[in-house]
């Protein structure tokens, strides 16, 4: 069995130590749903991230994989229809399971003894009865993995289980944006300092005494790392600094 | 591999316990079952948003002896200042080790490395430390376990004062401005984006400045970024 032994004082590892871990596309998080999916006896999956993080009426709910087949496009818009607002108010104050029974005949889903632990959605709003497993990482990559099936009859243990592998799916996913997002080049140590100290709200100025720059000097740094981090001035690069951890 | 031998219960067995703290909001009854059920003598749950460096407000609950709270609390901060927002969505569930500062004396016969890990609920990290008894060795499988069941004791306890916490200083519209700020847009764009004057635009940032008691743009957004409010 595994023992990692990354210290608490050194933060969790370093991010070439998760990305190790990690999946090396999403061809390799697929095959890790299928085999959920069979688990659970279901018939699809579909995982969702929020959107638009920030603003209560700007979030969204963006499909990133499933395997819907013929006519997913339909089932995946009547689940949003129905449950879309419900998934997205649920994750922002807890990570309980959802659960709700479908239309069609015989289709239902039980939880069994876990039931008190799970939050049950209002019945026969769509066809497919299903389990929706909210993740939450933090400012980043939360969303929901999520099976469909006509029945399904979930016990403790398989709940537990796939919400755990749910929470690597989100994680994988999100570690290989990390990586696609990463600037072709980059920042530089100096370019990282002057960020920073604009982050904490200090001007060219300012900045430049404290670093012993000229002033041009610093808005050479500023710009040439608002360069590379694809942005478009200073303020969104400070912003895209701060969620790539460059900066604080 | 066998985690405390005379106390292990089943998954199934947990749950019907769970059930029945969680019906009565018992976060303690909760956290010690799981505590049992990982193998672990003394739980500490902590938020990480309360955590400062004077105070103990940050503590959920906690059954370790107060002393070492107390000590390892400002420890607590400044590791957690330490590492990205990107890697601590990265090591969700996943536990690690550290030892005991040295000044610290553990209670009897337990170990001095103990276990951390982390989850969230709504826009709330918490921390979940465990204590053990010397020798055992805990399944790492159950840790994340626990952490997950932990989350959603805390899940219970959050979406009951929800609607407290969701009362943010700062109004849609200010919130709308910062959005727009952070994917790099001038005042003027964001005019024609809102269909409002750049004069109002300008006077929501101010007044997002004042509310964040940010002195420039650039600080009001790294602000903004850093606390998920964009």
């Amino acid at each position: 069995m595994g023992y990692t032994r990354s210290g608490m004082a050194d933060g969790p590892g370093t991010i070439q130590n998760l990305r190790l871990q990690r999946a090396a596309s999403r061809s390799d998080v697929f095959p890790k749903l299928v085999a959920m999916q069979k688990n659970l006896r279901a018939r699809h999956f579909a995982v969702f991230r929020v959107a638009g993080a920030g603003l209560p009426n700007k979030r969204k709910l963006i499909c990133e994989l499933e395997n819907w087949g013929p006519g997913g496009i339909e089932q995946q818009a009547e689940l949003m229809s129905a449950y879309g607002d419900i998934f997205l108010d649920h994750i922002e104050v807890s990570i309980l399971p959802l659960i709700w029974n479908g239309s069609q005949n015989a289709s239902f889903a039980e939880a069994g003894e876990f039931s008190p632990l799970i939050r049950r959605l209002e019945s026969k709003m769509v066809g497919f009865s299903g389990i929706a497993f909210p993740v939450r990482l933090g400012a980043l990559g939360n969303g929901y993995v999520s099976f469909l099936a006509s029945a399904i009859d979930l016990s403790s243990d398989l709940i537990i289980d796939q919400h755990v592998r749910s929470c690597q799916v989100m994680m994988d996913l999100l570690a290989l944006d990390e990586r696609r997002t990463v600037p072709a080049e980059t920042l530089s140590e100096r370019e990282i300092a002057c960020l920073q100290l604009a982050g904490d709200g200090r001007i060219s100025e300012e900045i430049a005494e404290k670093l012993g720059l000229s002033v041009h000097t610093v808005n050479a740094y500023l710009g040439s790392a608002t360069i590379k981090l694809d942005s478009v001035n200073r303020i969104q690069a400070i912003a895209k600094a701060i969620r790539l951890g460059y900066i604080h | 591999m066998e985690p405390a031998g005379s106390k292990i219960i089943s998954r199934e067995h947990l749950v019907r316990r769970l059930a029945v703290a969680s019906g009565s909001n018992n976060v303690q009854a909760m956290m010690r079952l799981l505590a049992d059920y990982v193998g672990a003598s003394h739980f500490l749950l902590a938020r990480y948003d309360l955590i400062q460096e004077q105070g103990l407000d940050f503590i959920v609950t906690s059954n370790w002896p107060f002393d070492l709270v107390r000590r390892l609390g400002s420890d607590l901060a400044s590791g957690y200042a330490r590492s990205t927002e990107l890697e601590k969505c990265l090591s969700l569930l996943t536990p690690s080790f550290a030892l005991l500062p040295d000044d610290i004396i553990p209670p009897d016969e337990i170990s001095r490395q103990y276990c951390a890990l982390t989850f969230c609920v709504g826009r709330t990290r918490f921390s979940l430390m465990l204590l053990f008894r010397e020798g055992i060795i805990l399944s790492q499988e159950r840790l994340r376990e626990v952490g997950l069941i932990s989350a959603y004791g805390a899940s219970f306890a959050e979406a009951r004062d929800a609607k407290a916490e969701r009362d943010f200083e700062l109004t849609e519209r200010e919130l709308e401005c910062l959005f727009w700020i952070a994917e790099g847009k001038t005042s003027d764009e964001i005019a024609v984006i809102l269909g409002i004057s750049r004069n109002t635009i300008n006077n929501y940032i101010t007044s997002v400045m004042r509310k964040t008691a940010t002195k420039t743009r650039s600080e009001a957004i790294a602000y903004a970024v850093r606390n998920n409010l964009v």
